[in-house]
């Protein structure tokens, strides 16, 4: 089963987010179908600095889940990651036995990596004036920590690899790892994503590119705007979010509750501009992932998009959209959570894949809030404002987007209890 | 801990006092079970926490281990390299 050439079934068993709305599944499911939002003014001491004062932080104290030991050599980026993986796991019901250890490994996406032990250090060195860091601060701050922490965790030998492609970062890791599985590598992954990078640094950088969203004048948990006429750019967010595949023979040996079935994934470079999409570009990379899923297009009812709420993305997007799915385009619905949980870079696409299971799973689509002027280049349902019930939910896409091209899209399908 | 000030040489006792301290914090471990003749892989550090120790020793008594000196075992052996250090690089 090593030679790539067979075809496993993949599913997805356990789920775990650590988010603006929530670090439970429990709390994620009642705050996105209930339209709340994570978005509001950044608690932290460099506020007053800063232009963009609003972001979507989680609420997660290391403290609360590690040694201090143990956290105390890790950024945040991997503390979250490493938890999520631990929460995965549990709602996996997963033993992680000798034998699996080696057939089981972690794929994760992550646009900054340890961004606040980065930015600690060049305090350290240019503000503080000392010359010398910590001898932790190469360790803490690679891209590839995260993932290397969760791996050490479990003692899982699998392939451990971390996806940096901004936005659509763990939504290729997930995709990615599906593959993985799908030809046989392994049999359990964990895969997801990790982002933690609000830092007085980087949110400065994200300024200078004038796609931050302008803060609402009346309530600034309404200033992310997808598909709305009035939206200004995407609020910055941190949080994990963490899946665990496996091969569907697997999962039903041990009797696993299975949430969803990985159908199909898509990537594709949008070869334009280094920000700016094309609707070309982000349709090649829906048709990819319907063409590996061998799925019609009329069969997707539900895509949740990457909706930034940045005046190119959205637009774009919808008519990306348009393009693939010509009339059918009408009638399925879109929507972008981000209007909830902001945009969390390099654990979106894992956020927002965990979303679209809790959608499959309640026969419910999560809404896209503050869309209350709509504009007219963005002509979908894009639910707006309040979820929806459907009678039966089977099929779902989400699509991830990048800056520097990188489109990751992934189908979904609920399976049978 | 208080920091050290210039011509205040620390006694050996001091010193390990200090540093026993900076690992019960850093090892979440109770300071009463550290002994100046625990070595530091019983104390649970690996090589970078050894590393971690002496970078925060480094800052503590403001003297330089050179890389060709952190090659110790015990707690001890930290302290009389801090006390044999402050003295030279006074």
């Amino acid at each position: 089963m090593m030679d790539g050439s067979s075809q496993q079934r993949v599913v997805i068993t356990g789920l775990s987010v650590v988010s603006p709305l929530g670090n439970t599944i429990v709390d994620l499911t009642r705050n996105v179908f209930a339209g709340v939002s994570g978005i509001k003014r950044l608690d932290t001491s460099f506020v007053d600095q800063l232009d963009c004062k609003i972001a979507a932080q989680a609420q997660f104290n290391p403290a609360d889940h590690f040694s201090k030991y143990a956290y105390s050599i890790l950024d945040r980026t991997s503390q979250m990651a490493v938890h999520t993986s631990i929460e995965a796991i549990k709602h996996a019901n997963l033993e992680i036995s000798d034998t699996l250890k080696q057939r089981m490994g972690i794929y994760l996406g992550t646009g900054m990596g340890g961004a606040h032990s980065i930015e600690e250090g060049y305090v350290r060195l240019y503000k503080e004036g000392l010359n010398r860091l910590k001898p932790f601060t190469v360790l803490m701050s690679m891209n590839n920590a995260a993932a290397s922490a969760v791996a050490l965790e479990h003692q899982i030998t699998g392939p451990n690899q971390t996806f940096c492609t901004a936005c659509s970062s763990s939504a290729v890791a997930i995709g990615e790892a599906s593959r993985l599985i799908r030809h046989g590598y392994a049999d359990v992954m964990l895969a997801g994503g990790a982002e933690s990078l609000l830092t007085f640094g980087t949110i400065k950088a994200w300024e200078a590119l004038r796609t931050l969203a302008e803060e609402d004048a009346t309530d600034a948990s309404r200033s992310s705007k997808p598909f709305s006429a009035d939206r200004t750019g995407l609020v910055l967010g941190e949080g994990s979010a963490m899946l665990v595949l496996e091969t569907y023979e697997h999962a039903s040996a041990r009797g696993a509750t299975i949430y969803a079935e990985i159908i199909g994934y898509g990537s594709a470079n949008d070869s334009n501009h280094i920000t700016q999409p094309t609707a070309n570009g982000q349709a090649t990379t829906i048709y990819a992932a319907l063409a590996d899923a061998g799925l019609a297009a009329e069969s997707i009812q539900y895509i949740n998009a990457h909706g930034t709420a940045t005046k190119l993305n959205d637009a774009t997007e919808t008519e990306a959209i348009k393009n693939v799915f010509g009339a059918h385009a009408y009638k399925l619905s879109v929507s972008s959570t981000k209007s909830m949980h902001g945009h969390l870079m390099g654990a979106a696409g894992a956020l927002e894949a965990v979303i679209s299971i809790l959608a499959l799973q309640n026969n419910k689509l999560p809404p896209t809030i503050n869309l209350e002027n709509p504009d007219p280049e963005c002509d979908l349902d894009y639910v707006p404002n309040v979820a929806k019930k459907v009678p039966q939910l089977d099929y779902v896409m989400s699509n991830s987007f990048a800056f520097g091209g990188t489109g990751a899209s992934l189908i979904l399908k609920k399976i049978a209890k | 801990m208080t920091s050290v000030k210039d011509n205040q040489t620390p006694s050996l006792d001091e010193i390990s006092q200090t540093l026993a301290k900076m690992v019960a914090d850093k090892m979440d471990i109770n300071v009463a079970t550290i002994k100046p003749e625990s070595t530091l892989e019983e104390l649970g550090l690996d090589s970078l926490d050894t590393f971690d120790l002496i970078f925060n020793a480094e800052d503590h008594f403001h003297i330089k281990v050179p890389n060709d000196q952190v090659n110790i075992s015990t707690l001890q052996d930290v302290s009389t390299l801090v006390q044999r250090l402050i003295v030279e690089q006074q």
